[in-house]
């Protein structure tokens, strides 16, 4: 499988990430809260191809979900990158982690994520975003990719075996 | 030297996206229309998937909401149980007042909401992320004549405006329950023009602005849009009941807690009212 069969494999896997996002994941509410999966894809991203990688997958599935959300547009492809780049970053740099270090990563870094999402929208102008339901939405978001985390890190490994056999 | 060359692409790939980022979210606030065009033609282009995955996962959705929601749901069926047949009662009084406020409108030259030239919309998705509860897409935009602040109304009464330039076959509709939505209303059989807002999801509206100390106001008072001086909205659209009554002595203002007529809750169609009030003036 050559490199450009790994990209056109990655951007089916965000192009259906998105859409199974919008039609069928934001629907699974516990507490009114849905499953981050955008966040999820960029933080997995990360931690199974890198720093670099984490960042692009980020960067474009952010501004896929900005399409449809009310915030400014490219403020979740701004978190997305940054969350994406710097999971990454941790896992090359700090541990090279088994599997269940991974689970647990994605779920602390979903919540993280969100808190800054909030934090960073709140000083942009956004209303309602840093509110007394965000520790309720961080909590249960966190607990939900924490259970997708283990089918999106397979995706994104199905996505660039190739890549990853080079670089390892 | 591989390992260093890759952390400098890396950080290199970084900073490209973080001020590519920074300028799309510049551009989005400046309101941008080159980019705003962009968003609408890819979203038109995804569009069609969406639906069809939408249609797909329907059912998923319905039974996750039914075994999620239950008690729920039974109580909210017990509630519309005792709301029809109130309405039923109320039915045949409020076929002699549409025809009093028609004429009455008539004569100030206002319009009436039943003459609004209108659109049916689907919605289609609700709020795809965890902090836009008060925003629902549907499935119609510019090509249908939807513009951006028409009312949204369902036959409850007012649900929403339509938030930003619509997509040529979407648009998203900001609900009343957000903290951030204002409308001019007025209590049936007053003069008084207040503002209420938004009050959060599943919390009645507020009224602080507007209505002096001693109007008379009850607790059950039918609440209205007032649709004055190119308000947004046209006059008569139903808003809720006035629940909860207080006053502020100190700027001598009575404050309304309103609970809406119609539930925003689980939308399926709405009603755009083609409603430009410049376009009334001229």
């Amino acid at each position: 499988m050559n490199t450009a069969n790994a990209y056109l494999r990655s951007a089916l896997f965000l192009l259906t990430a998105l859409v199974l996002h919008m039609a069928l994941f934001s629907d699974l509410r516990v507490l009114g809260v849905a499953p981050e999966v955008p966040l999820a894809i960029a933080i997995t991203a990360g931690l199974v191809g890198g720093p670099e990688r984490g960042a692009v997958a980020g960067f474009i599935i952010g501004l896929g979900i900005d399409l449809y959300l009310p915030t400014l547009f490219g403020l979740s492809a701004l978190i997305y990158t940054v969350w994406g780049y710097t999971v990454g970053l941790i896992e090359e740099r700090i541990f090279r982690s088994a599997w269940w270090i991974n689970v647990l990563v994605t779920a602390a870094a979903t919540a993280g994520g969100l808190l800054v999402y909030a934090l960073l929208g709140e000083l942009l102008g956004e209303a309602n975003l840093y509110t007394d339901r965000l520790y309720v939405v961080m909590g249960v978001a966190a607990a939900y990719n924490l259970v997708l985390s283990l089918p999106l890190l397979g995706l994104w490994r199905w996505s660039w075996p190739r890549l990853l056999g080079e670089e390892r | 030297m591989a390992t260093g060359t890759r952390i400098g692409r890396s950080r290199f790939t970084l900073i490209f996206l973080l001020l590519s980022s920074a300028t799309l979210l510049t551009l989005d606030a400046r309101e941008f229309e080159p980019l705003q065009r962009t968003e609408e033609t890819i979203s038109d282009l995804i569009s069609p998937l969406r639906t069809g995955a939408d249609r797909v996962f329907e059912p998923v959705g319905d039974a996750w909401a039914g075994i999620t929601g239950y008690d729920e749901l039974e109580s909210e069926n017990e509630a519309l149980r005792a709301e029809l047949q109130k309405l039923e009662g109320q039915q045949i009084l409020d076929s002699d007042a549409a025809i009093r406020l028609e004429s009455l409108l008539d004569e100030l030259g206002l319009p009436y909401v039943q003459d609004i030239p209108n659109v049916v919309a689907e919605v289609v998705t609700a709020n795809v992320g965890n902090f836009d509860r008060y925003s629902v897409q549907i499935n119609r935009g510019s090509e249908d004549g939807i513009r951006n602040g028409m009312p949204v109304v369902t036959r409850g009464g007012l649900i929403g405006r339509i938030d930003g330039d619509p997509g040529r076959g979407h648009s998203r509709v900001t609900l009343l329950t957000d903290p951030g939505f204002e409308v001019g209303v007025l209590a049936v059989g007053t003069d008084d023009v207040a503002l209420a807002s938004g009050g959060g999801h599943g919390e009645p509206l507020m009224v602080t602005k507007g209505l002096e100390i001693d109007t008379e106001v009850n607790v059950g008072h039918e609440v209205v849009t007032s649709g004055v001086d190119r308000s947004r909205y046209p006059p008569g659209i139903p808003i809720g009941t006035v629940t909860y009554i207080d006053y502020d002595e100190a700027r001598l203002l009575q404050l309304l807690t309103v609970e809406p007529s119609a539930n925003t809750d689980n939308l399926s169609f709405v009603t755009v009212l083609l409603y430009d009030p410049l376009a009334e003036d001229s």
